[in-house]
């Protein structure tokens, strides 16, 4: 009820029986669509300006009566919430019933309420209450970060760090990308599993969309430790936010122990050779490394989870490679692309084309013990095998795709 | 009774020597003590614990025979043969921030002077204490360096390149056929109250200097732990190459938090440029910079698997206790003015009182039995 009489301040004036009625007719309003009448009463008091707090008091307790004796008679009813916008949404509804002065009257004084709103010192305080909750709750994360109150594992994974950067990669999967993916089901909802995907797409979000479908779609939602390529470690802010996200470099030291921790581990066998690919040669997977990651699968039986990207490709689309800006610049990109460097930093934008994930079966190496990670005949048989696998699941997607920017 | 064990320690007089001697002599004497109020099981043989160095220990260790000599005196072996010395503790090491030939003389030559004096001598085992940063700070490390790990030590401070230098004797030394054990146990950053280490002078800046944009992990030791690892491989033998840390590995910017410091971003450019040109003009960088950048920048975290499952030692503090303890430990030293000096002074005083008190009644006590006699 209260929130009904502390609006814009102008019904509580005459504290006698008409007064009440008027409120009463209000909610009448509020529950029926309106009564004219009465109505015309309420304007006609919206000049007076006297006020009793005593009044005031007993004008509340006589409201309260009336929404009992309201709820007695409907118990359903509950008076809507009041809010400045309702209270215009009424008025529109109701203002074409009046008499013209009525009308004018009333545009007169809500134009007047409203910019009284804003200098009533009751919305103040409400905002000042919000804001500081708001500045309080973030005050708190940063000194706790600042202090160091916060949890990390062993390789530098911090969940706060991933659910606080999680918005961007939900939009990028979501809006931008639109990613879809297949064979979820595949992905172990627990112990260890080792995914090889292909690489593409001059800059790595292809490793970040794959963690955020098991993320956000899988049932487990489980972290994937990515293995980065050498050349991250060196550079700032890169390095450290992918250790943040749970990722590591590549090594076969830290695959292993991460697949013994019973961990998801995602590697790109391609490494630079495939994410620097050209555009004529999208789509053809480049040599899968020395088969390090078939020997990690071996040595710690983790079944191999082959994933094809399809869309990362075309993100940018690189024309050349000059050896003089790689080596200028240390790193493998920027290569001169259809839109780098002559449009500038919008060469930096990645296309919002259409994505596909697909994720294949699982193929076991249970049957091998963990001595046949020395035998090579072996290991690059499987090596093939995989790369094969890979390639396939690209090309059936690629026949199957209608457009690049579009599903 | 069986005869008693020899136990002889270089380098008495630094922090390490002084805290592992005083140690090992506490838990003899306890031992005796327990031997005693026991009817006569004396079973087990007790310590001689001979302490090294060119200068005498600041503060006089109770029980401890204090010899002074140079290590590197080509008569060191004849000292160990006539003192029929077991154990040998290697922890006469020079911290030089800047690389010298003398800081070399004293790490490096010192130690290949004692490991030979040793092996000439008969000694059944030698310990080292070494430091996890031999393995060196690179972009290209694993995320845990075990101990077959190739050691890229940094070359530009002194300490480490010495370090460097020794472990890659020792691994020449250790594939010979040898009577004796080889024990090296190597510490990654150490903390506590009272350590004088590149890591404690680095978080007791008023501003940490911290790479911007790189937030390496980190691994850390307590000071009481070292002396711990250290006591233990000397009463038990377990030969080989050990790394001891601390569990929890946490990222630096971490690390400076729980710490209770504010870290300084540095762009990493200007930081490599400017340490170069402080060494160049000689500054004293172990008070400005007294961890190299490339150490604050990539990964060189030790596997301590080995430490937990082959030495059997699990150290007492957490690499979260630690740093609690070193932040309570800055928050009081805030407060601490002239006044404490005066309560510190006030205990040593009663040690005084104390020990003349205790030499007296033995006097006296000697004296009586001379009299009875």
């Amino acid at each position: 009820m209260s929130s009904v009489d502390n609006g814009p301040g102008d019904e509580i004036h005459n504290p006698d029986m008409e007064s009440s009625e008027s409120i009463s007719d209000e909610e009448r309003i509020v529950d029926e669509g309106g009564q004219t009448n009465e109505n015309t009463e309420l304007d006609e008091r919206t000049n007076t300006t006297d006020i009793d707090p005593e009044d005031i008091q007993r004008l509340v307790s006589e409201l309260d009566g009336l929404v009992e004796r309201l709820k007695a008679m409907d118990e359903n009813y509950s008076p809507p919430k009041y809010s400045p916008q309702r209270l215009i949404e009424l008025l529109e509804k109701n203002l074409d019933r009046l008499p013209l002065e009525y009308r004018m009257e009333i545009i007169e004084t809500l134009r007047s309420s409203i910019s009284e709103d804003l200098f009533d010192p009751d919305t103040w305080k409400g905002m000042w209450y919000m804001l500081n909750y708001y500045l309080e709750y973030q005050g708190e994360k940063f000194k706790r970060r600042l202090t160091g109150d916060y949890e990390t594992d062993e390789w530098g994974y911090d969940p706060e760090f991933l659910d606080t950067i999680r918005p961007v990669f939900d939009f990028l999967y979501n809006k931008y990308w639109r990613v879809e993916t297949t064979g979820l089901e595949n992905i172990p909802e627990e112990g260890r599993a080792l995914l090889i995907a292909n690489h593409s797409g001059q800059l790595p979000w292809d490793g970040t969309m794959i963690g955020n479908a098991v993320l956000s779609e899988h049932s487990s939602g489980r972290l994937i430790r990515g293995l980065y390529a050498d050349w991250f470690p060196r550079l700032p802010f890169l390095s450290s936010f992918l250790v943040k996200l749970g990722q590591t470099l590549a090594l076969e030291e830290n695959g292993i122990r991460l697949l013994e921790q019973e961990e998801l581990v995602l590697v790109f066998p391609e490494g630079v050779k495939g994410i620097r690919k050209l555009y004529k040669n999208r789509y053809q997977l480049a040599r899968f490394g020395r088969g390090g990651f078939v020997r990690m699968a071996l040595k710690t039986g983790a079944p191999l989870i082959p994933i094809s990207v399809v869309g990362a490709e075309e993100t940018y689309i690189s024309l050349r490679h000059t050896a003089m800006i790689n080596k200028l610049t240390g790193l493998p990109f920027p290569p001169i692309s259809l839109r780098w460097p002559w449009l500038g930093l919008v060469g930096l934008i990645p296309l919002p084309t259409k994505w596909y994930i697909d994720i294949g079966d699982p193929i076991p190496v249970d049957q091998y013990t963990p001595d046949a990670a020395e035998n090579l005949i072996l290991v690059s048989q499987l090596t093939n095998q995989v790369r094969n696998v890979i390639q396939k699941m690209l090309y059936e997607r690629l026949a199957a795709r209608q457009s690049v920017f579009f599903s | 009774m069986s005869e008693e064990k020899v136990i002889l320690i270089t380098g008495v007089a630094s922090i390490w020597g002084e805290r592992v001697a005083s140690r090992l002599l506490a838990q003899s004497r306890m031992r005796i003590d327990s031997v005693e109020a026991g009817d006569g099981h004396d079973g087990e043989a007790g310590i001689h614990v001979i302490g090294v160095d060119v200068e005498p220990p600041a503060e006089e260790i109770e029980g401890l025979d204090f010899i002074q000599v140079d290590v590197r005196n080509p008569l060191f072996s004849e000292l160990l043969k006539s003192e029929k010395v077991d154990i040998v503790c290697h922890l006469n090491f020079d911290h030089k921030y800047y690389r010298s030939e003398k800081a070399f003389d004293f790490n490096v030559l010192g130690t290949m002077k004692v490991i030979g004096a040793c092996s000439e001598a008969g000694v059944k085992k030698i310990i080292l204490k070494s430091s996890t940063a031999v393995y060196g700070a690179h972009p290209g490390n694993p995320a845990f360096l075990t101990e077959q790990h190739p050691l890229r030590g940094s070359k530009t401070y002194g300490y480490t390149r010495d370090m460097v230098e020794i472990a890659s004797f020792c691994n020449g030394y250790c594939s010979q056929p040898t009577e004796m054990g080889l024990t090296i146990l190597r510490f990654p950053s150490i903390i506590g109250p009272s350590a004088d280490t590149p890591m404690m002078r680095y978080l007791n800046q008023r501003a940490v200097p911290k790479l911007m944009g790189f937030d390496p992990m980190m691994q850390i030791i307590h000071e009481s732990d070292v002396v711990e690892a250290l006591v233990k491989t000397i009463e038990e033998d377990i030969p080989g190459v050990y790394n001891v840390a601390a569990d929890g590995v946490l990222p630096l910017q971490r690390l400076i938090g729980l710490a209770g410091k504010i870290s300084m971003p540095v762009i990493h450019p200007i930081a490599y440029i400017g340490t170069d040109v402080m060494s160049g003009a000689r500054l004293p960088l172990e008070r400005i910079a007294p961890i190299e950048w490339d150490y604050l920048r990539y990964t060189w975290v030790a596997d301590v698997t080995r430490m937990h499952d082959e030495m059997d030692f699990s150290p007492k503090y957490t690499a979260l206790e630690i740093l609690r303890e070193f932040n309570s430990v800055q928050k009081i030293n805030r407060y601490k003015g002239d006044t404490m000096k005066l309560y510190s002074d006030d205990e040593y005083l009663r040690f005084i009182i104390e020990s003349r008190s205790r030499i007296r009644e033995q006097e006296m006590n000697e004296n009586e039995d001379v009299d009875n006699e």
